[in-house]
């Protein structure tokens, strides 16, 4: 069992945590290469900036828009986001990892306070599962994966409570600890390519949708061309009745465009 | 709010059209469509997404939504629709997700390569109907975008996806016979008003206004070089006559030189609802009379999407920096009364008066405290309705909805549902909404919901309250 704890804290951890910090950084700069391509293509400069930034940073500490809408779902999702943020890289066990691998380290915080987030981050995943499952709109929205990532964020927080905290054997915490271990590998691992992406774009994403809604020039007359319709647009009578002939060959269709 | 009772929703839903028509097309929707090919809906629909993908920008803005939705359904708090039929299919983030599913499904490589593995059929005839259906039920009022902590904009999604259903003949018919006749029928505008016709009607209201305060008010036909384009949503030269007369009257008594084009005169841009290339096309007609007349400013009139397709997509289409400056018609007169040249008699409107934002001018918060701050100056007993400003509540028939008159019981039972009762709680006498689609929408709530307020635009209110100096100096006061 010390093989695999030591494989889960050595070669695992390493490439599940390049894995999130690469693929963190690559869409995030695919997000903003594409936004800086879309803001070149359209002739319109004008961006409401200040709105832009005012409404980024709102999301970003939302405390004065938890009262308005579903006060309690909010307050819930806040806590158990602060938890998550600040457990995870200021534990004072994680912190001197952190030093004796890389040779520096930074501030923990208290292990009391580091406890009672923890068990903060448990009690409001729960909360926000059983809320999720309890409201129609949300159910209805719900696919596995937002079940499944509140129960799989709880799950490295609860092993490490019980390995920091419970008067356990040393077997049954080394068992703890791999499942503590693999968990979160498995959470960084696989940050990138789910909702949790949201962690690195959601400062992006007023930005995002206040330039798609600067459309390039000339993009609807290309668009019929390609379909090959630039001679019948959409507000043509369309001789593309049923038995009418279907879109024209791709071949012909490129002709077109050109 | 009253719950939506079964006898309501069995109205609201009911369909107007032909079960033929329905089985022909193949498309069971709400709205009239125009014949169309049925053939291959789904590969043509991909077809078109793709080539959209290609030659636009919102591959970005997808990408980003599918990565980050998080499905918390805080949208169901500020959808009007959903909150009042309670259906899942009308949250805004269940909508978003038919598109969405689908781009992921034929337009990102994950998606492609999972669909091979799971043998996924990919899309079918049947989400492109749910989409039909779904897109047209949305209102594109953007107020659940404020409510998203991701940033997700229902409302582009529900244009997109318009967008690409039009392109495979999907589209309302009430919308593209008006966009047809704008452009590329005879007379150039959705109203088909023929240009005598205009200039006849224009003649009378002048000679009315001459009547009624005494004094000669015209309305100046293809004046080069006038510093205003005015162009209102056409439909108010045949049924706002009031709003037309408050608007010349503000020119009247401001003395700034205007002009109405005879080559172009209609605000109207559906493009804006359904199809970025209609919308470009339609502006380029605004571009060609400004440049015509030589003017130097476009002024839009009361009418909330003519205003936000104009201000926000003329500088796109139409020259970039080197763009005409666009105006709504509220911002012209709110900053004449502002430096003194408009003034108002404070004791004309005695009624209560509410005032509704008109989605497309208050959520940018472009247009909130200008109209205000005018009624306020000439209504004595001015109330507001809650929630309101940015926040406000759709009239119900917003996203071209309203022009759609088959789907009337779903816009007065369903979309305005919650529009409604907040008329109704603040006891007014007028409401005051300055948007060609909205006063439409509000008067038949009102009357479907049987609702004493009387549905005006800020001009028509206003030019009652506007005092004129004579020439020889003493001022008109109010002809009764």
């Amino acid at each position: 069992m010390d093989a695999w704890l030591e494989f889960g804290r050595g070669p695992l951890f390493r490439l599940s945590f390049s894995l999130m910090v690469l693929g963190l950084l690559r869409i995030f700069l695919l997000t903003f290469i594409g936004v800086a391509e879309s803001y070149r293509r359209n002739p319109d400069k004008i961006v409401p900036w200040k709105e832009i930034v005012k409404r980024t940073l709102g999301w970003l500490a939302p405390l004065g828009k938890l009262w308005s809408k579903r006060p309690v779902y909010s307050a819930i999702s806040v806590l158990f986001h602060a938890g998550l943020l600040l457990v995870p890289p200021f534990l004072a066990a994680h912190v001197l990892l952190w030093k004796r691998s890389v040779g520096f380290a930074w501030p923990a915080l208290p292990q009391p306070a580091a406890d009672w987030l923890t068990l903060l981050v448990i009690a409001t995943a729960l909360g926000l599962f059983l809320g999720r499952a309890a409201d129609a709109g949300a159910r209805a929205l719900s696919r596995f994966q937002d079940y499944a990532w509140l129960l799989l964020l709880a799950l490295p927080f609860a092993t490490g409570y019980i390995c920091s905290n419970a008067a356990i054997g040393p077997k049954a915490y080394r068992t703890v600890m791999l499942f503590h271990v693999y968990s979160a590998d498995l959470v960084m691992a696989t940050i990138p390519f789910t909702k949790i992406a949201h962690c690195v774009l959601a400062p992006l994403s007023q930005l995002v949708t206040g330039i798609a809604w600067k459309f390039p020039a000339g993009a609807g007359d290309r668009v019929a061309a390609t379909l090959g319709y630039a001679d019948r647009p959409s507000w043509a009578q369309r001789a593309r009745l049923n038995g009418a002939p279907a879109a024209p060959a791709p071949a012909e269709k490129e002709a077109r465009t050109k | 709010m009253q719950p939506l009772n079964a006898e309501e929703r069995k109205r609201a839903l009911a369909s107007a059209r032909k079960p033929e028509a329905i089985r022909k097309q193949r498309l069971a929707v709400r709205y009239h469509v125009e014949d169309f090919d049925v053939q291959e809906r789904p590969r043509r629909f991909l077809e078109a997404f793709a080539a959209i993908l290609k030659h636009t920008n919102y591959r970005v803005a997808l990408d980003h939504y599918v990565r980050v939705g998080a499905k918390c359904s805080r949208c169901t708090t500020n959808c009007q629709v959903y909150l009042a039929t309670g259906d899942a299919k009308d949250i805004p983030c269940y909508r978003s997700e038919l598109l969405l599913s689908v781009y992921r499904r034929h337009f990102t490589i994950s998606g492609v390569l999972r669909g091979r593995i799971l043998g996924d059929p990919g899309l079918t005839d049947d989400k492109v109907q749910e989409m039909a259906e779904s897109f047209y039920n949305c209102t594109a009022c953007r107020r659940c975008h404020f409510e998203c902590p991701m940033g997700i904009d229902h409302a582009l999604i529900t244009h997109l996806g318009r967008y690409i259903l039009s392109e495979i003949g999907i589209v309302p018919r009430a919308l593209a016979v008006s966009v047809r006749e704008q452009l590329l029928g005879a007379s150039g505008n959705t109203s088909a008003i023929p240009v005598p016709a205009l200039l006849d009607s224009l003649e009378f209201l002048s000679e009315d206004m001459g009547e009624e305060k005494g004094i000669d008010i015209p309305f100046p036909i293809d004046q080069e070089g006038a510093e205003y384009l005015f162009i209102p949503a056409v439909s108010d030269f045949l049924m706002e006559a009031d709003t037309l007369m408050g608007n010349a009257a503000v020119f009247r008594a401001t003395g700034d030189s205007w002009t109405i084009g005879t080559g172009y005169f209609d605000g109207i841009n559906y493009g804006l609802f359904y199809s970025d290339h209609v919308l470009e096309h339609v502006l380029r007609k605004i571009q060609a009379e400004a440049e015509r007349l030589k003017v130097k400013k476009i002024l839009i009139g009361e009418c909330g999407h003519a205003s936000r397709s104009a201000k926000f997509f003329y500088p796109t289409y139409c020259g970039g920096k080197n763009a005409l400056p666009v105006l709504n018609i509220m911002e012209y007169t709110h900053q004449a009364w502002k430096e003194g040249r408009l003034k108002l008699d404070p004791n004309v409107v005695t009624e209560k008066v509410t005032y509704h934002d008109p989605c497309n001018i208050a959520r940018p918060g472009w247009i909130v405290e200008q109209p205000r701050e005018l009624l306020k100056a000439f209504c004595r007993n001015y109330v507001e309705m809650t929630p309101n400003r940015r926040d406000n509540i759709c009239c119900g028939g917003g996203g071209g909805t309203v022009s759609i008159d088959e789907i009337r019981p779903y816009r007065t039972l369903i979309g305005g549902r919650v529009k409604a009762d907040q008329i109704r709680a603040t006891g007014a006498k007028y409401c005051v909404a300055p948007c060609a689609n909205c006063k439409k929408q509000l008067r038949e709530l009102m009357e479907d919901q049987g609702i004493d307020c009387q549905i005006v635009g800020l001009h028509d209110l206003l030019y009652k309250a506007i005092v004129f100096d004579r020439p020889g100096g003493e001022p008109s006061g109010r002809v009764a």
